[in-house]
Formats: C-alpha cells, structure tokens, sequence
C-alpha cells in the first residue's frame, strides 16, 4: 500500500480514536444522564494535570492516568451531590452551574500551576515501524489502548448486570425504583464513571498536546458536537459523531488548513444544532 | 369595564420609569466629579459593558431564552464602527457607516433568530449551544482574516466619535447612552411586547394557542440585544481605539452571562449593576487577590441554584420589604378601578365570521408515534353549534384529536377540512388565527403574570399587531365577552392583580377558560374543562362554558369523563375508542349503544 | 384471616395531586395479610395517583401511610420495594430496550429462572419470546410480563395498576387464579382494574372513587355486577 496513504489512514485511525475517547465522558454524562456538564473539559483538563504531577514525581505518565481515577473519581461524587443531584429538572440550570465550576476548577488549577503551558514527555518516544511506514510509537499505543477500552466498555454495557440496569434506569426510571434499583446511587456512579473517563483521557493525551489550565473549552465544544451531530444515548451515535466530526475536520485541514477544518466542523455542528439537534441516531 | 385605565397605565409607566432613570442620571454624573476623569474613563468600559448585559436581560430575564454568545454582536459593532472612524470619507457618509454597524448585526440576529427558533417552539439549551458555536465562528474569523480585522492585533488607531476628548468628555457620551439604554429597556419591559415577552419564557405553548408567532417574538428581542451590544460595540472601539478578537471572544460572553446573571437578570439596573460592580472589582481584584475569581464563580454557582434573581434582585426585594407601606399605597393607587362605559373597544378579531356553515371535517386520519398507533382511520364530522362532547376510555385518543387539530401531532395520512379550507398539519399559531381556540386539561395559565395580564393577553389574540403592542392602548380594551366574564367570574376583581399560578386549581380553570373564551374562537377544543374541580364548581363552570358557546354561536367539542356533565350539556356525543369513531349521537342513544357499553363496562375489548 | 389480623398498609387521610392541584381528597382504606384489595372508578378520578401515593413516586398533601403500623412517610420508592411492596404501574410497565428475560432477571440477585416455571408454563407466548426485546411485545403481553414478574417477585404486598389492559380473555382467567393462589398463600394484594369480571374473581374488599373522593366501600360480598357497573356510569 502507498506510504502516504498509509500514515493518512493511520491519522484518520488515531484523530477518531482519540476523539472518541475525549467524547466518551460526556457522552455518559449528557447522552445517558441528559446532564450538560460544561465542565467536562475541565475534568479532562485535571487529568491532564494529574499526569503533569506523575512527570514531577519522577514516574511515568501512565500512573498519572492511574491517579486520575482516584482525583477524578472524588470529584465526580463532590459535584453529582452538590449540583447536579438538585438539577436533574433543570436543565438550563445544569448547563449554567457546570459552566460556573468550570471556571472554578480552572482557576484553582491555576493558582496552583500557574497559567503557563507544561510539557509532558511520553513514555514511549520515537517511531515504530508498521506496515511500511514509520509511525510515532505513542500513538500507536494509544491507537491499541483505545480499541481495547472501548471493547471492553460495550462489552460491559451489554452483558453486565450492571449494565443492564443502567439501561433500564435510563429508559424507564420510574420502573426501575418499582423494581429496586436505588437510581440516585446508580445515577451518582455513572456520572463519576463519565467524569473518570474524562480524567484518564486527559493524562493520556497529556503528552501530545499543550497542557494549561484552558485547554477544556475546544473539547468541550468538539464533544457536544460530536454528540449533537452523532446522537445522544448510543455507542453508535457516538462512532456515527466522532467519523463526521473527525472526517471533516481532516478533509478540510489537508485541502485547506487547519482554520478551515476547524471553521468546517463548526459550521456542520451549526447546520446540526439547527436543523437536526436530535442527531443521525438519536434514541430518544 | 376595560382591564387597565389607560391613563392610569401611561402616568403609572412614566412615573416608574423616571423613579429608576433620575437617581441612576445623578450617580452616573457625580462619578467623575466624586472621583475625578480616570475612574470614569475605567468606568465608562463597565458602563458599555452593562449595554451588553442589559440586552442579556432583556432576552434571558424576560424572553426566557440565554445567548451564551452575545459578545458576537459588541465585536461585529466594534469593528464596523473601527472600519468606520478610520474611513477618510465625509462627516455623513460617516454616520451612515456607523449606523450601518449598529444596525447590521441587529439584522444577522433578527434573521438567524427567525431561522433558529422557527424550527424548536422550545428554546433553551441548543439556543445557547447554536449561540456559542455562532462566537467562536466569529472569534476565528476575526482571529484569521488578517487582510481585513488585522488578524490577533486588531485594528488599531481609531479616531475618537466626534472629535471627543478620550479620556473626559467621552465618559459623559457613554454615560448618556448608558441611560438611554436602560430607559429603552425599561419602556420596552413595561409594553404590551415586555408582557409578551413574559409569556414567551412562562408558557410558549399556550401563548402560540392565541395565535401569536412566538419564534418572531424572540427574534425581536434577540434583534434588541444586539442592537444593544453593538451600539455598546461601537462606544468600545471609539473610546479604546482599539479592537481585537478578544471583543468577540468567548471568554467575554461568559463573562457577561456571569455579570448579568450575579447582578440581576430581571431588569436593566441589575444588569447594569452585575457588570459594573463585579466587572469593575475584578480588574481591581484580580491582580492583587488571587482567589478573586474563583470567589465569583462560586458565587455564580450559587445564584444559579438560589437566587435566580442575582444580587440585584435580592436587594430590590429587601428595598420592596422595608418600604412595604409606600408600595401598598401604590398599588392600590394603580388597582383596577372599573371605569364607567369602557375605554377603546377592540376591534373585531382577525378571522371572518360568517353566518354560514363552518364546518370540521376529519377524514381518514392516521397518526403514528413509532409502532403505536395513536389514531387509526378517525373520521368525524362536527359542524352544527352548540356542545359535543368526546368520550372514550384511557387512550382512545381522545386528546391526542385535539393535538392533531392544532399541529401537536404530525398527520401520518387523511385530511382535516375547517371552515372550508384543508388544515391538515397547521400549527397551533395559525389554527388559532382562523378561529380554533384550546382550552387544556390541566390548567395552562401564564403563572408569573397578573390575572389582568393573563386576560390582556388574550384579548390581544387575532387583534393587536406590531405596533399596537407598544403602546398602552391595547390594554384598555373591552368586548362584551369580557364584562360577561367579569359577572360570570366574580373572583376576577379581587384577584386582577394577583399572579395568576397563586390562584387555586379550580380558579385557574375558570380563567383559562376565559382566556379561550376572549379570543371569541368558531370552534372551542376544551379538555375536561371541569378535571379537578368540586361539584359545585364543576356545574358552574359548565353554566357558564354552554351559554358562552351560545352567545358566541360557536361549536364547543369536550373531552369529558364525567357523565352526568355530558348528560347534561352535550347536544351531541362522539365516543373514540383505539383511535377511531365508535358511536355518536345524542346522550341517550350512545347510552343504550351496546359496543359502547361493552368498552366501558371493560368486558370484551 | 379475619378482621383482627393487623394491618398489612393502611392509609389514612390521603390527600395528593400534581403541583397545587388537588387531586385526591381524604382517602382511607388498607389491606390485610392475604388480602385483595380492588380500587375501582371511571378514568380520570385518581386512581393511578392513588398507587403514587402509596408507593412512595408522589409526595402526599397531607395524610398519612403506614406498614405494619409504622408511617413511611417520604421514604423512596426503591426502598419501598425493598421494604415488601413489588408495584407494576399503568404505564411504561417494561423496560422496553432490555430482554423479556432481562425484565426479568434484573432485580433479582441470582440470575435463576427456575421462580418462573410455573408461570411460563402458563402463559407458552412469554417463554418463546425470551430472547426478544420487551419493547417489540404488544401491550398485552407486556402486561403479561410485568405481572409475572411481579407476582414472581413474592413479596407480602403486590400493587397492580390496570393489569389485565389488553390481556387476552384466557389469560386472565389464568391471571385470576394465580393471584388467589398467592392470596391464600398469604400475599397481599391491592389491584386498580375496570375489568368487572376480573375484579370480582378475585377481590375480597373493594374501594370505589369517584372525583378524587372515596363513593364506596366494603367487603367484596355486598357488590354485585350491576352495583359495580353502575359506577363506571355507562
């Protein structure tokens, strides 16, 4: 195969994936829980920051994933019990508080790390050889670590008990009470499972971006997007979201540049929000 | 006995309006003569500012509706008026340019407004999220069209409007805008288009039942905000001389949503007061205090899950408590007093009203909600005056007719014929212009607004337009069916300015049904008029709802459950069964139907 | 089990309804150990709200509900259910996007079918269907479903909210004998149905509504067919 079409390939792969992860939390969080957290790019944000604190303490950035469980984890509790637990009705109100914690956690990363950009190394450096081409070797880990995150997340989703019951609470809540299941609690695990989500995708992507504490809002925007565009409420919605999105995003970068690419994903999210909010495939 | 006295509606709005606008004119001059011409020059940028916010509240406090994108419109107005100033042409041409920057971004958010909330009659959340989009798209432009916005410098080396000394005279310039803007609000708020407006964010469904075209509604008032930030816009660039990005920024919408939302939200003086005193606090905090700003954003958070209303808010509560006597004395002052012999009479609603036939005909219909089949083949014709009522059992279909009528529901087939012209899948706006009024089963009501606002508006249905709605007249209207309600409503007097949600379930009914009524519509839908009244309520309310039906000489179709209320007022019955048309006929035949008895007895289904 | 066998649920006073809107007004009534307990009424006149108030999905005005003797006040639905009430509503009585065998299995901590043979032997249409998604059943067998499960749930008290609503005529026969069955077993049972000739199989007690008021009341003996018709009013 042609070696520039490989590493196209290779860059569409990656882009997608790493999208789709950035998208995951959300898409718990707002496509289950119909919660608009406006401050899911800082969740990601202090993942980020937890593999920022990894690299200080001399260790590698993947235990800095591995510490974003626990801080994100505690977080995720802390604002399902202040904010959103009183908001579930509310869904103005929800997209407005998240905003204001959004700007809390950013300020209070910067008072502790200050405004300024940190670099990240990865793990893995250098390039690894793949069908014919050289291809950044940290890519390629996240490329595998991402397939395999996502296949065992569906297939939790899908045979678990517990995910079977999350299915029922968000399709029939009231029933699900009639029948046992303590909803808040069930709700409250989802949302730091979302929150988590957003964290661990932060620290890995700690080392291919510029890490400062206003790094969130792009992905948060490009993640309603992805779900605006896609679906909410679905695995599929979300793949559908992430290869629009995604594709492009790169169609118009390699035509045109990066501006346009990112003027382009803008203007499909506007034709989306405006004509289609409910997405490609939409389960509700 | 019209609703409002008009002349008391015109000295009470100019009263009020010169009560806010004196003491805030004589703060805004002592500024510089208190703390001298720098501090009113850093201030004047808080006061352009509050413009801004003040059209968030205009759109957020009373049209129910958030732009989390707003600084779109201070940037668009900062850089035309920019292109503007630095222009070498004439003096006129100038000021056409500069009108041209204010007016051009009020157009964009009338037209896209239009285009946004003519496809979701609810606004909220994907409002908000188009809007951010929209600010970013601006941000990115302003940021990479170098050749035109001078890309991340900006446009620089902007003369000052009119020749004004930047950092003196300028002050008094924004000053006096910043007055006009807050008297301009004001106005608009106390206009029959501000109650409007109140209606729009309390209950858009029923307000679309009078006829009225909410989605224009809303691009009116998005259209005023961003009158408002661009006129804002064009101050900012003619005193600061010069634009970046950053004025179309999302950092500075958030910022504002913020400032609004702390300093109140519910009028101008709050917005005002948000973006001055926490505007102006943070740049003098913000170096020095480090946590300052994440001060405010717990304060944000919990206006928005405590004190809707913002800071500004709280303190007029408080003021309105501590000086409670004066303010009883006001309101009685401005209480309905029954004037003798009517004020303006309204004119004769917008739809003909002939003497022949009109006629419903439902031909054939299907209506699909994913596999379930809502409606299945209902045919039914109704076209005699007088009372027919709809029964059926639990999902028959019953209300799911009326959603139909009124555009609620798609048409998966089959037509629907009113008044001689085919009305299959009209929305509610335009059925209620050709005379169909709704009356629903739990009472919808505008909660927020007075009882004499509730009534207002529907005597605005089919009859006030455009400008009517900015003037007080239309509030003094009268029609006969109105002093009918009066009688037939005692509680309307003591009540009128109560709002409306404080009235009891059964009270709220009887004024729900006098807003349909008002509207003098051909056909009444009305949905168990009498759920959850009393009995003696129940056979007073159906007095009343038959001789108006009468006196209007309209056709009244009722879902009802209660069958000694269908025995006693339904010329004709219909009864609807899994979606179609079981039986029909007088009271006593269906009685004595058997298929129908068979359903209701829950025998053989 | 005779009147003095203490009380399963009582309420008393019950007084409810949707934002300011009463709907309900001073309801009392309760069931026994053993006992079935029929509400009756035309639509509209607050049954199903009645069964909100008792499980715990709605917040009483004022009024109170008690389980064996003790007020639970604002407890919560699921720990209702957990308490010993099981609850099948009127609406949304599967969940639509899981397996008839996960609607099932869901609340049970052991994923064991075994509890069920004796309703899938009767009811063959749910036992073929085992693998499909609950939400492509029609409305009768949905029905069907839910009151398996519920009655297979076993707990002291049952509350059915229309549950023979486009259930085949054989089917409720069959419906009728197992909730006797478990009637005598000892299970309680309160039940809102319009189908006559159900509700007279297998109440012992009835409570008639009518404009969110209690009409009538008493011991299943002292109401015959037409009695009963006659509240339906048609």
């Amino acid at each position: 195969m042609d070696a520039a079409l490989t590493v196209t390939l290779l860059n569409f792969a990656y882009q997608g994936l790493v999208l789709a992860l950035v998208v995951l939390g959300l898409g718990i969080v707002f496509g289950m829980l119909g919660v608009m957290n406006m401050a899911h790019g800082e969740f990601l944000m202090i993942g980020a920051y937890c593999a920022v604190a990894a690299q200080n303490a001399g260790l590698s950035v993947l235990w800095g994933a591995a510490l974003a469980v626990p801080v994100c984890g505690v977080l995720g509790c802390l604002t399902h019990y202040v904010l959103i637990r009183r908001l579930y009705n509310r869904p103005f109100d929800t997209l407005l508080a998240t905003w204001g914690l959004s700007i809390l956690l950013r300020k209070l990363v910067e008072l502790v790390y200050g405004r300024g950009y940190q670099n990240v190394e990865p793990p893995v450096s250098g390039g690894i050889s793949v069908f014919g081409v050289e291809y950044p070797g940290y890519r390629l880990f996240l490329i595998a670590a991402i397939v395999v995150l996502f296949a065992v997340l569906v297939l939790w989703y899908w045979r678990s008990s517990t995910g079977a019951r999350l299915r029922a609470m968000i399709g029939n809540p009231t029933l699900a009470q009639a029948v046992g299941i303590d909803t808040n609690r069930l709700a409250c695990a989802a949302f730091m499972c979302g929150v988590i989500s957003a964290g661990v995708a932060g620290a890995l992507l700690a080392p291919m971006v510029r890490v400062a504490p206003g790094m969130g809002l792009d992905y948060l925007l490009n993640s309603f997007f992805v779900l605006v565009v896609g679906g909410l409420g679905s695995l599929a919605g979300l793949a559908a979201g992430t290869g629009i999105v995604s594709g492009t995003q790169l169609l118009f970068a390699t035509l045109f540049d990066q501006t346009s690419g990112y003027l382009a994903v803008l203007g499909v999210s506007i034709i989306f929000l405006w004509l289609k909010p409910d997405g490609l495939i939409s389960r509700r | 006995m019209a609703l409002f006295p008009v002349a008391d509606a015109r000295r009470g709005n100019a009263a009020v309006l010169a009560s806010g606008l004196a003491p805030l004119a004589a703060c805004l001059l002592a500024v510089p003569l208190l703390f001298g011409d720098f501090f009113a020059y850093e201030l004047s940028l808080y006061l352009m500012y509050g413009i801004v916010a003040q059209g968030i509240a205009l759109t957020w406090g009373r049209a129910g509706f958030l732009s989390l994108g707003q600084a779109l419109f201070f940037g668009l107005g900062a850089y035309l008026a920019a292109f503007a100033l630095k222009s070498q042409a004439g003096p006129a041409v100038q000021a056409l340019l500069l009108l041209a920057a204010v007016l051009a971004p009020t157009a964009l958010a009338y037209v896209i407004g239009v285009l946004v909330f003519m496809r979701r009659y609810e606004s909220g959340p994907y409002f908000s999220l188009i809007t951010l989009a929209l600010v970013m798209f601006g941000y990115q432009l302003a940021n990479q069209w170098s050749s035109v916005t001078g890309g991340f410098n900006g446009v620089g080396n902007i003369p000052v409007l009119f020749g004004l000394d930047r950092y003196t005279h300028h002050y008094y310039l924004v000053a006096a805008v910043c007055l006009a803007s807050t008297a301009l609000v004001a106005w608009l708020m106390r206009t029959p288009l501000g109650t409007l407006w109140a209606a729009t964010a309390q209950n858009e469904n029923r307000l679309q039942f009078f006829g009225f075209d909410t989605y224009r509604l809303k691009a009116v008032a998005w259209a005023v905000s961003a009158f408002l930030g661009a006129l804002a816009g064009v101050l900012f660039a003619s005193q600061q001389g010069l634009v970046t990005p950053q004025s179309s920024s999302v950092i500075l919408s958030a910022e504002l949503v913020i400032w609004t939302a702390v300093g109140g939200r519910a009028g101008p003086y709050g917005a005002l007061l948000g973006a001055v005193a926490i505007g102006l606090l943070s740049t003098e905090l913000r170096e020095q205090f480090a946590y300052w700003e994440a001060i405010v954003a717990v304060v944000f958070i919990v206006v928005v899950l405590r004190f809707p209303e913002g800071v500004g808010g709280a303190l007029m509560r408080l003021w309105r408590y501590s000086c409670k006597g004066f303010v009883r004395g006001a309101a009685k002052r401005a209480a309905y007093v029954p004037a003798v012999g009517g004020f303006g009479a309204a004119p004769q609603a917008s739809f003909r009203r002939d003497g022949g036939g009109f006629a419903l005909s439902i031909s054939d219909v299907h209506v699909k909600q994913g596999p379930v089949r809502i409606l299945n083949g209902l045919s039914l014709q109704a076209g005699r005056r007088g009372l027919h009522c709809l029964i059926g059992p639990n999902g028959a279909g019953k209300t799911s007719t009326f959603n139909m009528l009124t555009g609620r529901l798609p048409l998966a087939r089959g037509s629907v014929r009113f008044n001689g012209r085919d009305v299959g899948g009209f929305g509610a706006p335009a059925m209620a212009r050709l005379g169909v009024g709704r009356k629903f089963q739990i009472p919808s009501v505008f909660p927020e607004l007075s009882v004499r606002d509730n009534l207002c508006i529907a005597l605005w249905a089919n009859r006030a337009r455009g400008r009517a709605l900015l003037g007080n007249s239309v509030r003094g209207w009268n029609t006969p069916t109105l002093e009918f309600m009066h009688r037939s409503f005692p509680f309307f007097a003591q009540t009128m300015d109560e709002p409306a949600g404080a009235l009891s379930q059964g009270q709220r009914q009887m004024l729900e049904f006098a807003m349909t009524a008002l509207a003098e519509p051909l056909l009444f839908l009305l949905d168990e008029p009498c759920a959850g009244l009393s009995v003696d309520e129940t056979r007073h309310l159906g007095s009343v709802i038959a001789e108006t039906v009468g006196r209007l000489d309209a056709c009244a179709l009722i879902v009802e459950h209660d069958m000694a209320a269908v025995e006693a007022l339904a010329d004709h019955v219909y009864v609807l069964h899994q979606g179609r048309l079981l039986a029909q006929g007088d009271y006593a035949q269906v009685r004595r139907n058997a298929e129908v008895q068979a359903v209701y007895a829950g025998g053989s289904k | 089990m005779n009147a003095t066998t203490p009380w399963l649920l009582q309420f008393s006073g019950l007084e409810g309804g949707y934002g300011d809107t009463v709907v309900l007004r001073g309801i009392d009534g309760g069931v026994r150990a053993g006992q079935v307990l029929g509400v009756l009424g035309r639509n509209g006149v607050g049954k199903t709200t009645l069964m909100r108030l008792l499980t715990g999905g709605l917040q009483p005005f004022s009024g109170e509900v008690a389980w064996q003797g003790k007020a639970l006040g604002q407890l919560a639905p699921f720990r209702r259910s957990r308490l010993g009430l099981a609850y099948s509503p009127q609406e949304g009585v599967v969940f639509d996007e899981l397996s008839v065998s996960d609607n099932l299995l869901l609340h049970l901590e052991s994923r064991d079918m075994s509890r069920y043979g004796p309703y899938l032997d009767a009811f063959p249409r749910l036992r073929e269907r085992l693998r499909q998604r609950a939400g492509t059943l029609s409305g009768g067998e949905k029905k069907l479903l839910a009151f398996v499960r519920v009655l297979a749930e076993g707990k002291p008290l049952s509350l059915l909210d229309e549950p023979t609503e486009g259930v085949q005529q054989e089917n409720i026969d069959l419906m009728a004998q197992f909730v006797r069955r478990r009637a005598e077993q000892g299970a309680a049972f309160i039940v809102v149905e319009q189908n006559l000739g159900f509700l007279q199989r297998i109440m012992d007690t009835l409570l008639v509504l009518d404009h969110g008021q209690c009409v009538a009341q008493g011991e299943a003996g002292e109401f015959d067919r037409d009695r009963l018709a006659g509240f339906l009013h048609i």
